[in-house]
């Protein structure tokens, strides 16, 4: 079965307006999407924006994560199972995270 | 000075208590990873306690923003590491490194910071679950309640201070629950902790010499919240119930704890047997159910023995407050096996005492009515309520046009009735009001 990675990118910021309440309601959401059989395993990524590795004349140069100048970060990633694209997207439409955020789902080639 | 641990119980914990000091506790993680209700809420009331007790109460703000961090870093972490084995531990836990860090950071450290250092440290580290530091919790949630009810604040800050701080609910939250916009809430919230500041409250525990004075307020905000919560002003939204389960606790939480007295008890008691009703309320189409109508079977037996249980205490002693008596007339309706049997000439006994302690209350006056409509028929109670017809307080006040109407129809004069439902519409009422009025006219 093919594998699609699910790429998570949201505002941190956009967190602090929940209320505890509704920020428990999230991770429940959350919880209870990754415990589906198609889920493969999910990882979370560090705060931090990372490096940036670029090759130049001789040796390779990193520096630190691209994304200053956009407001949503990469924040974690899952792999699901699916048999086409199109069963991939309908396994991820309903991802709590879209209410927060955008997912970009790309296929792993085995 | 007040001594250190009021939190301990001083009678028998039922099992219903039992139930909820695991709930509160920091067992508040199961096997399936599945989170009890309301955990990030009442973690917010436990770590802001604690933290602005060691912090101080003028790093109320500080307080809030560790507890704010650590529920954002979980929400970063559960959903790909799963929930840890405690999850109230590990947010009581990451909340106090959050206060560490930002204290280290904002360099406002002086010789007093040392022991606040090592204190969050030890807190930190504690094993959760540890029975002395689950008092000292209790204590600091206690000694919060009291600051935020404290009679130098105005009451409608106090109500707000008391959801935001110590129930973990969010301005939003505040503001739905009471129909005002969310600027004017944190406009309160902000009257409140300058109050706080500029009146120099602390969180000590009020002595034996102004305790009735302390508990009085704090009572007065609790039943507030309650009846704000109770009352259908809106229809049945989610937040007004938790509101009356949020006033519960914090009653509970007082009632446990040895600065309970037989008020304290009574206002248990009057939250719990009227809660009890709650599910019985409103059917499946959100229509309202009349008391009279409620499905008996649909009322919460556990509440109905809590209320009980701390009926049963408030008895001790001879004082008799408004709790008491409104604890009395809820017991009578609880009591009672079905609409016949609901002795009828009780309630009214008990609502003639409620008046006068009342200071004749133009609304228990009102609710007397139903009584005496009971006991003594349509007519007198009619008689009684033209009396409150000039009242200033109930004009436009859809419940008296409401019970006139009912008691007009009994007696037969249908024309009256249906106009006295008409201007009951015009009044402002929740929508299950409207329908059921509208049913009436119909």
């Amino acid at each position: 079965m093919p594998q699609y990675m699910l790429a998570l990118y949201d505002d941190p910021s956009g967190w602090k307006k929940l209320s505890p309440e509704e920020m428990q309601k999230a991770v429940e959401k959350y919880m209870a999407w990754g415990k589906r059989p198609y889920v493969v395993t999910g990882k979370r990524l560090a705060a931090d924006l990372g490096k940036v590795l670029k090759g130049g004349s001789g040796k390779g140069r990193a520096t630190d994560g691209p994304y200053s100048e956009t407001k949503e970060v990469l924040g974690g990633i899952y792999l699901i199972e699916a048999k086409d694209y199109d069963e991939a997207v309908e396994r991820t439409l309903d991802h709590p995270h879209l209410e927060h955020g955008t997912i970009e789902l790309r296929q792993l080639y085995s | 000075m007040a001594p250190s641990n009021f939190a301990s119980c001083t009678h028998n914990v039922t099992g219903a208590e039992r139930k909820n000091v695991r709930e509160a506790g920091a067992d508040s993680g199961n096997d399936a990873g599945v989170l009890l209700d309301h955990l990030f809420r009442h973690q917010v009331g436990r770590v802001v306690a604690h933290l602005a007790r060691v912090l101080g109460p003028a790093r109320l703000d500080l307080a809030e923003e560790s507890i704010q961090e650590a529920m954002l870093r979980a929400l970063q972490a559960w959903p790909y590491q799963g929930i840890p084995e405690n999850p109230g531990a590990w947010l009581f836990r990451v909340a106090h490194n959050s206060a560490i860090d930002s204290l280290r950071r904002a360099r406002f450290l002086d010789q007093n910071s040392d022991v606040v250092l090592a204190e969050l440290t030890r807190a930190s580290s504690i094993a959760s679950g540890d029975p002395s530091f689950e008092e000292q919790l209790r204590d600091d949630e206690l000694r919060m309640i009291f600051m935020c009810c404290h009679p130098e604040i105005a009451r409608d800050a106090r109500v707000a201070l008391s959801l935001k701080t110590v129930g973990g609910f969010s301005v939003r939250e505040i503001a739905s629950a009471f129909l005002a916009d969310d600027a004017a809430i944190a406009q309160r919230l902000v009257r409140a902790k300058r109050q706080l500041r500029d009146r120099h409250v602390t969180l000590d525990l009020p002595d034996a010499a102004e305790l009735d004075q302390r508990l009085d307020s704090v009572l007065e905000t609790i039943y507030f919240i309650f009846n704000e919560g109770y009352a259908a002003h809106e229809g049945e939204d989610l937040i007004r119930r938790d509101l009356c389960f949020e006033a519960l606790r914090l009653g509970r939480l007082l009632a446990a704890s040895s600065l309970a007295t037989p008020r304290v008890h009574a206002l248990v008691a009057v939250m719990a047997l009227q809660a009890a009703r709650l599910p019985a309320r409103i059917d499946e189409a959100g229509d309202l159910i009349l008391l009279e109508d409620q499905d008996r079977d649909r009322w919460d037996q556990h509440l109905i023995a809590l209320g009980f249980h701390h009926f049963n205490l408030s008895i001790a002693g001879d004082q008799v407050s408004e709790y008491h008596v409104q604890a009395a007339i809820a017991a009578v309706y609880t009591r009672a096996a079905d609409l016949r049997s609901i002795d009828w000439p009780a309630i009214l006994e008990l609502y003639n005492q409620l008046l006068a302690i009342s200071g004749a209350s133009p609304v228990v006056a009102l609710n007397r009515a139903v009584a005496v409509a009971k006991v003594h028929g349509a007519a007198e109670a009619l008689a009684e309520i033209e009396t409150l017809r000039g009242n200033p307080r109930l004009r436009d006040y859809y419940l008296l046009l409401a019970v006139r109407g009912h008691l007009l129809e009994e007696l037969g004069r249908h024309e009256e009735a249906a106009e006295c439902w008409r201007a009951a519409l015009a009044c402002r009422c929740s929508e299950p009001e409207r329908r059921f009025l509208r049913r009436k006219l119909s």
